[in-house]
């Protein structure tokens, strides 16, 4: 019996980007479609997110003629494939502070927002850093920043510190230092209620991008081999990816990187009428299928 | 580049990196500004960011004063302008509002300015190409698309046994 019904909601992709960005150190080997998505997580009564895009009215023109970044659709569009509103949007999680898992803050006006104060204190540090330290910047876009400030005085930002446990029931946020990026974190949906759960699903922002962060290209002998960009250290990397797989007990599938094309060979999804492909994890009790 | 004159190019490269310093400033502002709001540690209205936006700030002040400006990029030097005019009165109410160590600061004399600074910026950047509001080379989806030829995927069974 699911808490929980569960949709990766793609919202915008790249058709070719190079596989070294999902894969540390996979040079010269090609492109792939690179979707950007974000999670909703719908039960007892409440409809939380993980992430929620980006800002299209910002930079959606820059992204799109420098970047390849094609079929951005609102979160109005996008949610309304599993019948939600961005009204209907309760509570969010935001992974870590990048442009395109935070941006797109104010489309969701009734949602209170989560980050770990981490990812904001070390953001701001890093602004107070010489020029020649601007790659620590890349991503971060003043104007989100912006809005952060107007959610908390609007008492709708909570800066989390470290792990915390049943933020809504079942649902734990675990914080990933010093990896992707300072502040990252994940999330932990225990879908059964039970605190050692077998029914758990980690959301992994871009701590994962692709499952062979997660088994590596040998399936025989699995390794753990970091994403492409980390502002931290790639050995915090892989001890998180450690973290989450003991949190599913293994099942690599349960770790969901939002940015993996191939979640449609594992789980239940179809394609929308906007091009997007909407992509079914679990339902709750009575929450009829989005995907059939 | 290719439809601009010779001045407006050399324009261009000179001032991306005054543009970019102001841009910075904003960030900086903002920053402190969130960190104030949600009253995270490191908020102290003695922090060394305001001092590092006060010198920023001038730098990119004094550069885009000695900016020689050509006709096609004088709205972009115009809309930077009036953004250095709201940036400095957010800077100076920054100075005030912050360092009073008071509880419950108005934030609003600095985030007013500070929003208006960051939308003449994005303006002054859609009239020219070569200025960003958001640094995306080398980012998590800054990667633009190569020339290298696009490789098959695994497919996921490969990577599940």
């Amino acid at each position: 019996m699911s808490s929980y019904s569960i949709w990766v909601m793609e919202y915008a992709y790249v058709l070719e980007q190079p596989t070294s960005l999902f894969v540390y150190g996979a040079h010269n080997q090609g492109h792939r479609k690179m979707p950007y998505g974000y999670v909703v997580i719908k039960g007892q009564g409440q409809t939380a997110m993980v992430d929620v895009g980006y800002n299209h009215k910002a930079y959606g023109e820059v992204l799109a003629t420098s970047y390849g970044v094609e079929n951005w659709q609102p979160p109005r569009t996008v949610l309304s494939e599993c019948g939600l509103a961005p009204g209907d949007i309760s509570t969010v999680f935001i992974t870590h502070a990048h442009f395109d898992h935070m941006g797109n803050i104010e489309d969701f006006p009734n949602a209170t927002f989560y980050i770990q104060e981490r990812e904001l204190s070390k953001w701001v540090w890093a602004m107070s850093l010489e020029r020649r330290f601007r790659w620590l910047m890349l991503g971060i876009d003043p104007a989100d920043i912006l809005r952060l400030v107007d959610l908390a005085r609007q008492g709708r930002l909570v800066a989390v510190d470290g792990d915390r446990e049943n933020v809504l029931p079942g649902i734990d946020l675990r914080a990933a230092f010093d990896t992707h990026t300072w502040g990252s974190m994940y999330v932990t949906v225990r879908n059964d209620q039970a605190p050692e759960s077998a029914d758990a699903w980690v959301f992994a922002g871009d701590l994962v991008y692709c499952h062979e962060n997660l088994r590596g290209d040998n399936p025989a002998d699995p390794q753990y081999v970091p994403v492409g960009l980390a502002t931290g250290s790639q050995f915090t990397l892989l001890m998180t990816a450690e973290k989450m797989i003991q949190q599913v007990h293994g099942d690599h599938t349960r770790v969901v990187p939002v940015h993996e094309e191939r979640l449609r060979d594992l789980f239940p999804s179809r394609i929308t009428k906007t091009g997007l492909r909407i992509t079914e994890l679990a339902l709750a009790d009575g929450e009829p299928s989005r995907v059939g | 580049m290719a439809d601009l004159d010779d001045g407006t190019v050399e324009y261009i490269l000179n001032n991306r990196t005054h543009f970019e310093d102001l841009r910075q400033v904003t960030a900086q502002l903002a920053g402190l500004l969130v960190l104030a709001a949600t009253g995270a540690r490191g908020a102290a209205p003695d922090h060394p960011l305001l001092e590092t936006a006060d010198q920023l700030f001038q730098t990119a002040v004094d550069g885009l004063r000695r900016a020689h400006v050509p006709a096609r990029a004088r709205p972009h030097h115009d809309a930077v302008m009036q953004a250095v005019a709201a940036v400095r009165g957010a800077l100076d109410a920054a100075h005030a509002g912050l360092g009073r160590r008071a509880p419950g600061v108005d934030l609003d004399p600095i985030l007013i300015p500070l929003r208006a600074g960051y939308t003449h910026l994005q303006r002054a950047a859609h009239t020219l190409p070569g200025f960003e509001m958001v640094a995306f080379d080398q980012g998590c989806c800054g990667h633009g698309a190569g020339a290298a030829p696009r490789r098959p995927l695994p497919a996921i069974g490969d990577l599940t046994s």
